[in-house]
């Protein structure tokens, strides 16, 4: 801690007043201090959440209600609780295991993986195109559309609910607003992929858009008008030239764009109509199964929510450059 | 045979309600082999002309032709061009093997025709044994390298190239100018080439289109536009340094300008008479110090003038004379009238800030029109003039 | 030349059909080729937006019946009622967040108030720790991409699983935080994610900690712009690392942040997923709850709450837009 020089100046008074007296004279350690207490207690509340899921997972499930988790301990003769809980109600990591068991939570989870990947495929295809247009292209109307398509981004998902419900149903023919007049019916899509994919490539497509406008919009000129003089169309010059060399940007757009279906819960929870795999549940019926059919088995939900979490989390360690600059570049559009 | 004409060829932007237009009623015949330059200042429309011949502008109005056909709306690829870019544009996620045979694998040449052609194009341009290097890995003359070899393994009917030198250092500029002529001589393709250097547009070119405003100006073998250039624009533009011009009148007997006055006879020249308000073009190598005058061939008379800044070139010098009170007139008109930029020998011994005397070679005095820039006549006197002529002139100095 | 037989052998293997496609749309106008190939956005688009919310306003002014086949035209009636409280008793929930003096239909006393609340609460705290975060962030230190990663992971949690986590820490049976914070008077010390108060404290804690990290993110760039200069001219001024916080970092982070803030409270509006995994829509009805938990009974009903929330968010947005010009995109 101190230096010897220092402890002979600072002799008297307790290890507190030292410090104190030495801070005064030096702010620097009180910036140093404080900076280290608020990391920590920042990176504390961010993941034991995370720490309070793995130690309900691996307590036994007879275990669960009887006694506390928050350990009485003995401070300088007076009981008290300690106020975080501790795993001391046995290790049992089979829950891993029976969460597989009891429902196919493993099909639940692919369902997800399947709608993100198929969302994020045609989001990626359709904001490539209209971010080369906006990115690239002088046109009259260019600042409208993009604010149009920016205000379609913040309206709530509710807000388009009833409608798509009511095509996705299948029962009666979709008419043009206000006119009684009848354009086709749409195949029951309720309980498909397609009920869940459709609207997610609407709600996800303008962040999607922004950050790939952004990124093409800084590929020169020349490397374009290179590509088409060697014999591509303008399309394939977008395809072939910008869109590789605009990588990071399409990574970033995916990852995001994966993320956020992954984690969509509205349409997820209700598109499809039972929580069950077989019916393209995804994730949020899997884990709300859990909450439901099995209320007091928490080890589960748990173990469960744990499993459901891994795949966000190593995207977010291993492609956390992309989330960033994807956040902030896209910046405000959520 | 790869002819290239345009007519009627107009293009107008609408810049945001206001019509700009770019390139307006262009008329070109460039004939198959040949090297032509478009030489201009920037806006004037030489790289939009040539975007029209690629195909990555099209025009408002016109047709453009490529050989026998007509290629006005057709995309660039189907053109039979290749083209080098400015700023080289070379494809950073690809090796140069890669970049150089990114056209042929579009069109799906079969590999062993693709290894021959690109091996042949590395060859040309001295690329041997980079063809696995990335493009940040090389110099800026070895990219321009890879840039040129991109465009010759398509074995394209035109070149175009767009100011494709304009990013290298002066060294490497004169080097890849003498290899561009070299490239030209083995390759007999057509080449256009744009670029806003009139230096490099001489040295290159077996001729000239100057452009300005979006408007041809002349179009000519490099000399011809030098030595009779069209209008006063071309006159400026063409030669460095630039041409000075003096605004007059014309009298019966003389062109008077503020500061001197030359002898010559309207009635030697059609469409002059007395009254007209002309502007004289000289070049600074055809004003000479007095006591030159008996080698000048057909001198005028002597003129006062005061030395102001002397610009040692190394094989000449610029000296830049006032006339009259010496009073500099920092005039933006393309006429200077109280100055004249003159160069002469490097051994002269004249020196800043002194009083002399200047005739000018009446031969080579430019004559424009002052209200339309139209050149009226490139030698006050003409060659073929006999000595009894000169015999007429009077001391015109004041 | 031997450029023309490649182009041919090639081009005859495509379809005349494609080629003429092709050439169709190299030959458009600049103007003409942008909006070609906006029409899959606009299509989705419409699809998922347009269409939803011109029906949805046409839904709202009808009275329809459970099964959608008979539908009665009533003008504006629904939203009269929604207003004068006759919608009440079809409307989830019958807690009131405003005092009962008011005397306020539910939409306004419950569904608003809840959205309101939840979304200046949430995001006051989530700028707030934010700024802390960030803060932390953009000193150099061992480790920065570690924590880094760390703060972010909350953003990246499923909404249901991030429900979970704080439904099982609330929770009456082994929740262990309940007793603690009811001790303070917080939390209601039984029932406790069934009582309004209590569960709306714990979803604002929920978001809180998801959300914080995209505050954050958004905060740091705006701190990583700032010219280091600046801190230096400050530094030799004599400035505290108080006074440069004060006089430097900011004042020029404040127009990101309050952009930031004001979109993000757009986007809490949208509240449905927490509060139904947490607690229950009939408990802590927000605006999305109410269309949810009536779209299958009492379409007109749902519609008209629909459309009353897409309407105060595109005044939001709107309003937002006008002031901030183009910078808003």
């Amino acid at each position: 801690m101190a230096t010897p020089t220092e402890q002979l100046d600072d002799s008297e008074g307790g290890p507190l007043e030292r410090w104190t007296k030495r801070a005064i004279k030096d702010p620097q350690r009180v910036y140093r201090a404080l900076f280290y207490v608020a990391m920590a207690f920042f990176v504390v509340t961010t993941l034991f959440p995370f720490y309070w899921l793995l130690v309900l997972a691996v307590t036994p499930r007879q275990n669960l209600l009887s006694g506390s988790f928050l350990p009485e301990i003995d401070l300088f003769g007076a009981g008290m609780t300690f106020p975080l809980p501790v795993p001391r109600k046995g290790f049992a990591p089979g829950s891993f295991i029976t969460i597989f068991e009891q429902i196919p939570f493993h099909l639940f989870v692919l369902n997800s993986f399947v709608l993100a990947i198929t969302t994020t495929i045609i989001v990626l295809f359709v904001a490539s195109l209209s971010g080369y247009v906006f990115g690239r292209l002088d046109f009259p109307g260019r600042a409208l559309l993009m604010l149009g398509i920016l205000a379609v981004s913040y309206f709530p998902p509710a807000a388009f609910l009833i409608p798509l419900f009511e095509a996705f149903a299948g029962n009666e023919p979709i008419v043009i607003p206000f006119t009684q007049i009848p354009l086709f019916t749409a195949p029951r899509l309720l309980n498909t992929p397609g009920s869940m994919v459709i609207p997610f490539s609407g709600l996800f497509l303008p962040l999607a858009v922004f950050i790939l406008t952004t990124f093409y919009a800084q590929i020169p000129d020349g490397l374009e008008d290179a590509a088409r003089v060697e014999g591509t169309t303008r399309l394939g010059a977008l395809f072939r030239v910008i869109m590789p060399l605009s990588a990071p940007g399409v990574a970033t757009a995916a990852v995001l764009t994966f993320i956020s279906v992954y984690n969509e819960y509205f349409f997820s929870s209700l598109m499809a109509l039972s929580p069950s795999a077989e019916n393209w549940s995804p994730l949020v019926g899997g884990i709300l199964s859990y909450q439901t059919q099995y209320t007091t088995q928490f080890n589960l939900m748990a173990a469960a929510s744990v499993v459901g979490v891994l795949p966000v989390v190593i995207l977010v360690v291993v492609a956390q450059e992309r989330i960033v600059s994807g956040l902030t570049s896209g910046a405000l559009k959520e | 045979m790869a002819r290239v004409q345009l007519k009627h060829v107009t293009k107008r932007y609408d810049d945001q309600g206001d019509v700009v237009t770019a390139v307006d009623d262009m008329n070109l015949d460039i004939a198959h082999g040949e090297f032509i330059c478009f030489v201009g200042p920037s806006g004037c429309g030489k790289s939009t002309t040539m975007e029209t011949i690629a195909g990555l502008t099209i025009p408002t109005e016109g047709e453009i032709y490529i050989g026998d056909r007509e290629v006005t709306n057709l995309p660039p690829k189907d053109r039979g061009i290749a083209m080098v870019f400015q700023n080289i544009a070379l494809f950073p996620h690809m090796d140069v093997y890669d970049n150089i045979s990114f056209g042929l694998r579009l069109r799906d040449y079969p590999q062993d025709e693709i290894d021959r052609r690109v091996e042949r194009a590395a060859d040309i341009v001295q690329l041997e044994g980079m063809l696995n290097r990335m493009p940040e890995e090389m110099s800026g003359g070895q990219r321009q390298r890879v840039a040129i070899a991109r465009a010759i393994v398509r074995e394209p009917d035109v070149f175009l190239m767009d100011e494709p030198l304009a990013n290298l250092d002066a060294k490497l500029k004169v080097h890849m100018r003498t290899e561009l002529q070299r490239l030209h001589k083995e390759l007999d393709t057509t080449i256009i080439y744009v670029t806003h250097d009139q230096e490099e547009a001489m040295t290159l070119s077996d001729r000239i289109a100057v452009l300005d405003s979006g408007q041809l100006q002349q179009i000519d073998p490099p000399l011809t536009c030098y030595n009779e250039p069209d209008n006063l624009f071309v006159a400026g533009f063409i030669g460095s340094p630039s041409m000075n011009f003096v605004e007059g009148t014309v009298t019966e007997t003389a062109i008077e300008t503020p500061n001197f006055s030359l002898e010559f006879n309207p009635s030697s020249v059609d469409d002059v008479s007395a009254g007209d308000e002309v502007t004289l073009g000289i070049r600074p190598e055809d004003i000479y110090p007095g006591e030159l005058r008996d080698e000048v061939p057909d001198p005028s008379g002597q003129i006062a003038a005061t030395t102001d800044i002397l610009e040692p070139m190394g094989d000449e010098i610029f000296a830049y004379l006032l006339l009259g009170d010496g009073e500099t007139s920092m005039s933006q008109e393309l006429a200077t009238n109280d100055q004249l930029l003159m160069s002469i020998d490097p051994d002269s011994d004249l020196e800043e800030d002194e009083e002399i005397e200047v005739v000018i070679d009446r031969r080579n005095v430019h004559l424009f029109d002052s209200a339309t820039g139209e050149a009226i006549v490139h030698d006050l006197i003409p060659y073929e003039t006999d000595s009894s002529a000169s015999g007429s002139e009077v001391e015109s100095d004041d | 030349m031997s450029t023309d037989t490649a182009e041919r052998t090639r081009e005859s293997r495509r379809s005349g059909m494609l080629i003429a496609a092709v050439r169709w749309m190299e030959n458009l106008s600049e103007t003409w080729y942008a909006y070609l190939l906006l029409t899959p956005i606009f299509i989705i688009l419409g699809v998922v937006a347009l269409y939803p919310l011109l029906r949805t306003f046409e839904l709202s002014l009808y009275a329809v019946s459970t099964d959608l086949t008979s539908l009665n035209f009533v003008g504006l009636e629904n939203y009269i009622e929604l207003f004068t409280g006759g919608k009440d008793r079809y409307l989830p929930g019958s807690n009131t967040f405003l005092p009962t003096t008011l005397s306020m239909p539910a939409i306004v006393s419950s569904a608003l108030a809840v959205t309101i609340v939840f979304a200046v609460v949430s995001v006051f705290f989530e700028t707030l720790i934010g700024l802390g975060q960030a803060l932390v962030l953009d000193q150099d230190f061992y480790g920065r991409r570690w924590i880094r990663a760390a703060i972010i992971i909350p953003w990246a949690v499923p909404v249901v699983i991030q429900g979970i986590i704080f439904y099982l820490m609330f929770n009456s049976n082994i929740g262990f935080a309940t007793p603690p914070l009811a001790d303070l008077g917080l939390l209601a010390s039984t029932n406790t994610l069934n009582d309004p108060l209590s569960a709306l404290f714990i979803i604002l804690v929920a978001d809180i900690w998801k959300t914080s990290a995209f505050m954050a993110l958004l905060i740091l760039a705006g701190l990583q712009s700032i010219d280091r200069s600046l801190y230096n001219v400050a530094k030799v001024a004599g400035a505290s690392k108080w006074q440069q916080f004060k006089h430097i970092t900011f004042p020029l982070i404040l127009p990101t942040v309050a952009v930031a803030v004001l979109f993000r409270m757009v986007g809490a509006m949208k509240v449905y997923g927490i509060i139904d995994t947490v607690s229950s829509c009939a408990v802590l009805p927000s605006l999305s709850c109410m269309v949810v938990s009536t779209f299958n009974t009492r379409v007109g009903t749902s519609a008209s709450i629909a459309f009353v929330t897409a309407a105060i968010i595109g005044i939001i947005v709107m309003i937002v837009i006008v002031w901030q010009g183009e910078d808003a995109i």
